[in-house]
């Protein structure tokens, strides 16, 4: 299976797993461990000395071969998610970011303007950038121009498991982009991650739909399973849809030719 | 002993004077994973941690990463 390349980096994983919402940090290591992910999202946070099993720094440099990508999430503007860039670089010694500004919490949706400030200038400082956007190709283009790694176009409103209600417009941004492309938010189901990966996205970014699972661990290999057959489909070369029956056995008519 | 206020994490904080950010981490039991400390919008690193005095009305903030998607 080919690798998915984010800058100097590649992923034999196509299924990057957020690590929010989880019941306990042993059920996330558990998921993270079935999905084979290799790329996993964190989110920064105050010291409590309460709750110091929070802190999942340790427990995730336990498995090997795992990279963070921090994101920014709490940020309602460019320059305090640069903040939060510039704080979780010296936290993760990770370059990679996940660019998370979204100032409404009601709906989550990501601001584009202060999305594409800060991408600019995090590109132009070295990281590998990795905005979650609204899935408009006008503005993914934008961001593949500033120098981003990735875009992640949201399937639908962030932990909503409403799916790939945005399929259309995803599809134009894998048309037009030259960067990879990365269904962030909304997945519920991995039908819904196979989808994606069948229409064109290089990799899916699913949290919800495996920290709320009854099973966290057995969704995680669900979607991982579902992303792989996804990937490997679309190399195949999907048939083309036909507007009318077409017959898979020989019309012979042999039976009625014997009678 | 004199003490000198600090806010740390949004919380006012009585610390002793002099006291370098090394310090406060083991006061605030924060010194036992990797935290990232900010005093004044600023990232003190791990290596200027032990030199770095704090000063009466420093803005300290102690973070970790926590679940996130």
């Amino acid at each position: 299976m080919d690798s998915l390349r984010l800058g100097s980096y590649t992923f034999s994983s196509r299924l990057i797993l957020g690590t929010g919402k989880f019941s306990s940090t042993s059920a996330m290591i558990e998921a993270v461990r079935a999905s084979g992910a290799q790329l996993v999202t964190v989110a920064l946070r105050r010291f409590n000395r309460e709750q110091a099993e929070d802190d999942l720094f340790g427990p995730l440099s336990q498995i090997e071969g795992l990279t963070l990508m921090p994101n920014t999430s709490g940020a309602a503007t460019a320059s305090e998610a640069i903040k939060a860039a510039h704080i979780s670089r010296e936290l993760s010694g990770s370059p990679f970011i996940k660019v998370e500004i979204h100032p409404n919490p009601h709906h989550l949706m990501p601001d584009p303007i202060e999305t594409w400030e800060a991408c600019k200038i995090l590109a132009a400082e070295g990281f590998l950038v990795m905005p979650y956007i609204p899935a408009d190709p006008v503005l993914a283009k934008r961001l593949e121009e500033v120098g981003c790694s990735s875009v992640m176009p949201l399937g639908s409103a962030i932990g909503s498991g409403q799916g790939l209600a945005n399929s259309e417009m995803i599809r134009l941004i894998i048309r037009e982009s030259k960067i990879p492309v990365i269904v962030d938010a909304g997945l519920r189901s991995p039908s819904e991650a196979c989808a994606a990966m069948e229409m064109g996205c290089d990799a899916v970014l699913v949290n919800s739909a495996v920290a709320v699972a009854r099973d966290p661990a057995a969704m995680a290999s669900a979607f991982a399973k579902a992303v792989e057959a996804g990937f490997e489909a679309r190399n195949a070369g999907l048939m083309a849809r036909s507007g009318a029956a077409v017959a898979t056995s020989p019309l012979t008519s042999f039976l009625g030719a014997a009678s | 002993m004199p003490t000198i206020a600090i806010t740390l994490n949004g919380e006012r904080r009585e610390i002793p004077a002099g006291a370098t950010v090394s310090e406060l981490l083991v006061i605030a039991e924060a010194d036992r994973q990797p935290v990232a400390v900010v005093v004044n919008e600023n990232i003190v690193r791990p290596e200027e941690r032990p030199s770095r005095v704090l000063q009466a009305g420093d803005q300290v903030e102690v973070l970790v990463f926590a679940g996130g998607g």
